[in-house]
């Protein structure tokens, strides 16, 4: 795989019951990447591992008063260099194409999985896991992958060494062969007490930047009422904090970092002078001993991959094990048999079907424009939950809303979704530009234009195209923000409403579509959705009366059940409990009205007949 | 494989126009010599444990090169004892020196960071509050998290590792030349190399490693966004959409890859090339001497030897110097709200009353582009006033106006006969408050988020500003009670709750005037039924100035102000309003059947 054929067309199905066999897995699809990496790193390692060997046949060249052989030597290096530069910059190439072909295939595979998974994200923890695996365990997990072959190249290039010198210089290669595994392990017993003290420096560090961002995220309170010494104050102890987390972190690795030095210079005096005693001896050339001292200068280099492969594995590991906990994610949770639930076992309704509610007995005439009325908060999001196809409780008791006499949740889960779109209370706004935002799955029959002018979105293109950087002149060219956290909430509001129109489904169910709009806008908006969905079945979940007046029909949802239906005057009129609800009238009002007594119930029956 | 072009799509460019100023590159450097300046007592504790350090990783080159002479001029005293213990010795010098420098290194950056960040805080809490309302929080945002971890990296390992990497190549070339005049040639010889090499790549690298930063971070980006909007995923079948968005994101993310791995397959053959040739010039210039009779076969040995040093320190100027210059971007973003003007306030404009006036307000967001037009208004104290009209017809901005958030472009608005613009915002602040639709429930104990309103108020005041919003009951019930902890990652409180909060910290503030900019208008408005209650204990006894969705907002109120095209058209009472007939009546009407 090249880096530049990413993305994989097809990342394939992952072995994700545990971390290692994910690894594992991970590894088998990229097993010539990992070799051509390995063959590499021997040809880099080899020729730094050359170095030391040139360096002592120059100086015996030199103390035999040599030319001819110092000028070999000169040659020597010459390939030396070509080797190892080759050998580095194609070692670097694979590995990191190791690495980024890991990391790009994890992302596709959480992808994939994030869109299977859809609304059943939001509802459990999983999502924060989703997300910790993108941004960080990716990351770690491409960290080992691209550290294994670059390792067991620089492990077979210490072995070489070692064994070199104990034909080149067979007395120092033992020294060096019994030295070198010391210096490979001696640092292990630290490395999980510093990794551990930078955890918890990475901690604190997180917890600090979420303190400075919430209060600057609400800084407009801050300076709009008082405390931001309280904030400053509070920052300032937890930046402190994480610079004393950082520091006792750092004494750690300084201590590894001493030690890296003292074992291998204790090594070097060992050889130094056993060497020179052998020299004496005539046992050893001149040349041989700075040779062997400039090889165990030399095999510190690829000596640090032994301690860059255990932390990459120890960091590696837990992040394997999440991603493989959420790669194995199913949108039911449970083991639930396949062919239950939402798999779709039952064929699509007929066209021009009406939308029922079972539980509350709601109805929605198809082609009619329905508003429904509920007191209860919760009930109401239930019921656009399950209008929408889905249980509301996991028993299954509660069932899903019938389309034409067919059950939402037997259908294919695209299908349903097809049908019938629920926007519910808070409605995301995808982050791109405005034409980017009206890209979705739609009929074709509502244009963008005409779904803006009826959401009355005007002043909202007019603020992106002020936000947008120069030279954008067309509001569909403008972007949104993540969240559309630019706009105002009425303004995000509306352009979610256009958003829902263009898709022009069959069923189209709005829960509160315009409570974050003023009155003025609210009337015209009510007006457009009208006009725009007429023949088409609509239902809006609503409290506003200026969004009730233009319905052709609406239902009061009292205490669980659907009452008779009417138009919105007729039950202003007709029905003190819709009358209840709708005008906000207090308890006491409401009593008053009961009783009899002058009340505001015949004061604003008057304004109407005189309107 | 001949070159690679810079992708064309550039992740890192700006999606909307940035909304704060940038450091020019002088204040840039300005407030880098001033951080240097305070830190310079760290910074020549450095060098120094730095120099003694690799002083005594000199001394094992040297007296191996020392041996060699010996052993080659055939010598058979060779003192190996006192060579083994001076060898031991620098050993033992050096190892805690470098524990020292690291150790040293990791504070001296530490406290700069720390400065940095503290830094960019208190300039940020000090911002004007119209700065904040026009550019809103966004752009800060990201300079904190964002530009903050960046310049983390190249303070708290850059900058110390640059200047041990710097100190260490200087005192190795400097024992080059004192062992052996002849051999600093060598390195002479290999620097034109490294020098092109290096001006190739860092023309290019800090661009393209921050653009391929950008788009790692756009990777992960889409997928949080596609997490966070699951249900909107799902409803408006996007699904697939997500998925092609996803690859496309790393089909530009690893376009950039595949550049910086290009450049670095550039620079690591010259900085491979740059090393063998120093060591191989050693060798020949220094074997030429040898044979020459100018050097001794000893000082060329601890010449090679120190050549293969070098590696270290010019391994970790690269590693290091591309960090730094990505690094001052950063900086610049962060220095940059150094250049807005802090609240030019005079603390001695005091207002003599509690009256709100506007006089021949005009007000614009652009140049030449006015919102409001010759706006003027009173409102005595203890009015509550409503404005009302459609969206984008000034009612915020006039709102905004009169809680002197913004200054008029001509005309006045004064509180007690004093120009609120010319109050320092602190001032301001003990008079009037904007309550808006946004609620932020701070991070920390409920408590720090009620104190925040009134600094040292005791429990009990705390306890009663709840009761006053009819919110002490679930407080109540809260576990740790007041030192629970709420915000993201604490308990979380319904948007009700948090709007309580909010209320509560109004009643603790106690400002006798108030501009409400549709308080409770993101709430499900079957929630916001309640609140109307805790709303109502706030206030009791307040000029109010509330921007109305609502028409039975309005309905209370006793002055209806309707602004319509940046001009108030109506004014009047709720029953004068709807007996003139008016846009208002018509809406009422339509509203209340």
């Amino acid at each position: 795989m090249q880096i530049s054929d990413l993305p994989y067309p097809d990342p394939g199905v992952p072995d994700a019951r545990t971390g290692p066999r994910f690894l594992l897995w991970l590894g088998r699809g990229q097993l010539g990447g990992q070799a051509r990496s390995l063959a590499w790193g021997l040809l880099h390692f080899g020729g730094v591992a050359g170095l030391p060997y040139a360096v002592g046949l120059g100086v015996d060249a030199v103390v035999r008063r040599d030319g001819g052989g110092l000028l070999r030597v000169g040659a020597l290096l010459l390939l030396l260099a070509i080797a190892i530069s080759l050998g580095d910059a194609m070692l670097h190439r694979t590995a990191v194409t190791n690495w980024i072909t890991a990391a790009a295939r994890v992302q596709q595979l959480l992808a994939r999985k994030t869109a299977e998974l859809g609304s059943a994200l939001t509802r459990r923890v999983a999502a924060g896991e989703v997300v910790a695996v993108s941004t960080g365990d990716v990351e770690k997990i491409g960290w080992f992958v691209e550290a294994v072959s670059r390792f067991l190249a620089a492990a077979l290039t210490v072995a070489a060494i070692c064994v070199g010198l104990l034909f080149y210089a067979p007395a120092i290669g033992v020294v060096v062969a019994v030295g070198v595994p010391v210096l490979a392990l001696s640092v292990l017993p630290l490395l999980p007490r510093a990794t551990r003290r930078a955890d918890v420096q990475r901690e604190k560090a997180g917890k600090a930047t979420e303190l400075a961002s919430d209060t600057v995220a609400g800084l407009r309170v801050l300076r709009g009422i008082g405390g931001e010494e309280l904030f400053l104050g509070r920052y300032r102890e937890a930046s402190q904090e994480v610079r004393r987390a950082a520091v006792h972190s750092a004494r750690m690795w300084a201590l590894i970092a001493a030690v890296q030095v003292l074992l291998p210079g204790a090594l070097m005096i060992t050889v130094v002078w056993y060497g020179a005693v052998l020299v004496t001896d005539e046992q050893l050339a001149v040349g041989e001993l700075v040779a062997a001292f400039s090889a165990v200068a030399t095999m510190l280099y690829p000596l640090r991959h032994f301690q860059e492969i255990a932390m990459a594995y120890s960091f590696s590991r837990p992040s394997a094990a999440r991603a493989a906990r959420v790669l194995s994610l199913t949108r039911t949770g449970e083991a639930v048999p396949a062919g239950a639930g939402t798999t779709g076992a039952a064929a699509a309704p007929a066209p021009g079907g009406d939308l029922y509610d079972p539980e509350t007995g709601v109805l929605a005439p198809a082609g009619a424009f329905t508003a429904v009325v509920c007191g209860d908060p919760d009930l109401a999001g239930r019921l656009a939950e399950r209008l929408g196809g889905h249980p509301t409780d996991s028993a299954g008791a509660a069932r899903s809303a019938l389309l034409g006499g067919v059950a939402l949740d037997e259908l294919a889960l695209d299908t349903a979704r097809e049908l019938v779109l629920v926007q519910d209370k808070d409605p995301v706004l995808l982050s791109g530009t405005l034409r980017e935002l009206f890209d979705v799955p739609a009929s074709g029959s509502v244009t963008p234009r005409a779904a803006l002018e009826a959401a009355q979105c005007d002043d909202v293109l007019d603020a992106l195209l002020q936000s947008a950087p120069d030279g954008v002149r067309d509001p569909m060219d403008a972007r949104i923000t993540e969240r559309g956290r630019s706009l105002s909430g009425g303004q995000r509001q509306r352009l979610a409403l256009a958003r829902s129109l263009v898709t022009d489904p069959e069923v189209l169910v709005l829960d509160e579509p315009t409570s974050a709009v003023d009155s003025h806008t609210e009337a015209r908006i009510a007006d457009g959705i009208a006009a725009l969905r007429s023949g088409r079945t609509t239902v809006v979940l609503a409290s506003s009366p200026l969004l009730l007046d233009r319905a052709d029909r609406v239902v009061l949802v009292h205490e669980g059940r659907a009452l008779p239906a009417g138009t919105h005057r007729e039950l202003l009129h007709g029905e003190p409990r819709y009358r209840a609800v709708v005008t906000r009238e207090t308890d006491e009002e409401q009593r008053r009205a009961g009783i009899g007594l002058a009340g505001p119930a015949e004061e604003l029956t008057g304004i109407e007949e005189s309107a | 494989m001949i070159g690679v072009a810079p992708p064309e799509h550039d992740p890192a460019a700006p999606e909307t126009a940035a909304t704060l100023p940038v450091g020019t590159s002088a204040t840039v450097r300005g407030y880098v010599r001033g951080l240097l300046r305070r830190h310079r007592r760290a910074f020549v504790v450095l060098v120094g444990v730095n120099a003694v350090a690799v002083v005594a990783s000199m001394v094992g080159p040297t007296l191996l090169g020392r041996v060699v002479d010996e052993l080659s001029s055939g010598a058979r005293e060779l003192h190996l004892g006192r060579v083994a213990l001076l060898f031991a010795l620098a050993l033992a010098v050096q190892t805690f020196f470098v524990r020292m420098v690291r150790l040293r290194g990791a504070m001296l950056g530490e406290e700069m960071l720390a400065d940095l960040r503290e830094d960019f805080l208190v300039r940020s809490v000090g911002l004007p509050p119209g700065v904040l309302e026009r550019a809103g929080t966004g752009d800060l945002l990201s300079r904190i998290t964002t530009d903050i971890d960046r310049l983390a990296n190249a303070m708290r390992e850059a900058v110390p590792q640059l200047t041990i990497g710097v100190v260490w190549a200087g005192l190795l070339y400097g024992a080059l030349v004192v062992t052996a005049p002849p051999l600093a040639l060598a390195a002479l010889v290999a620097l034109p190399v490294l020098v092109v090499g290096c001006r190739w790549y860092f023309r290019r690298a800090p661009s393209a490693y921050r653009s391929e930063a950008a788009g790692y971070a756009a990777v992960a980006a889409a997928l949080t966004e596609t997490v966070d909007a699951g249900r909107t995923v799902e409803a408006h079948r996007l699904g697939r959409r997500r998925i092609a968005l996803s690859e496309r994101r790393i089909k530009e993310w690893t376009a950039w890859e595949r550049y910086t791995l290009y450049l670095r397959t550039v620079l690591f053959p010259v900085v491979n090339i740059t090393y063998v040739t120093i060591l191989g010039a050693v060798l020949m210039i220094g074997g030429y001497c040898v044979l020459r009779g100018w050097m001794s076969v000893g000082q060329m040995t601890t010449g090679a030897l120190l050549a293969q040093m070098m590696v270290d320190p010019i391994g970790l100027i690269l590693r290091w110097y591309d960090e730094l210059q990505i690094a001052q971007v950063s900086l610049a973003r962060l220095v940059g709200v150094r250049e807005i003007e802090p609240d030019a306030g005079d603390a001695a404009v005091a207002p003599g009353g509690r009256e709100v006036r506007a006089r021949e307000v005009r007000f614009g967001y652009k140049e030449g582009v006015d919102v409001l037009h010759r706006v003027s208004m009173s409102v005595p104290p203890g009015t509550r006033m409503a404005l009302v009209g459609p969206s984008g017809a000034g009612k915020s901005t006039l709102g905004r106006l009169l809680a002197g958030i913004y200054a008029p472009r001509t005309g006045e608005v004064t509180l007690g006969g004093a120009m609120l613009s010319r109050m320092p915002a602190e001032r301001v602040r003990e008079h009037v408050a904007l309550v808006n639709q946004e609620h932020h429930v701070f991070v920390g104990s409920l408590r720090d988020n009620l104190r925040l309103a009134r600094s040292g108020a005791a429990d009990a005041e705390l306890w009663a500003a709840l009761g006053a919003v009819d919110a002490d009951g679930w407080a109540r019930a809260l576990e740790a009670g007041l030192d629970t902890e709420v915000g993201s990652g604490g308990s979380a409180l319904t948007p009700a709750q948090a709007q309580q909060v909010a209320l509560a910290r109004l009643v603790l503030a106690d400002p006798h005037t108030l501009v409400l900019d549709e308080a409770t208008s993101l709430l499900d408005p079957r929630a916001a039924r309640h609140l109307e209650r805790s709303l109502a204990g706030v206030l009791d006894g307040r000029t109010v100035i509330a921007i109305a969705h609502r028409l039975h907002t309005a309905h209370d109120a006793d002055v209806i102000a309707v602004v319509e095209g940046g001009r108030i058209s109506e004014l009047g009472s709720h029953d004068e309003l709807v007996a003139a007939n008016g846009a208002y009546a018509a809406l009422w009407h339509s509203w209340h059947g």
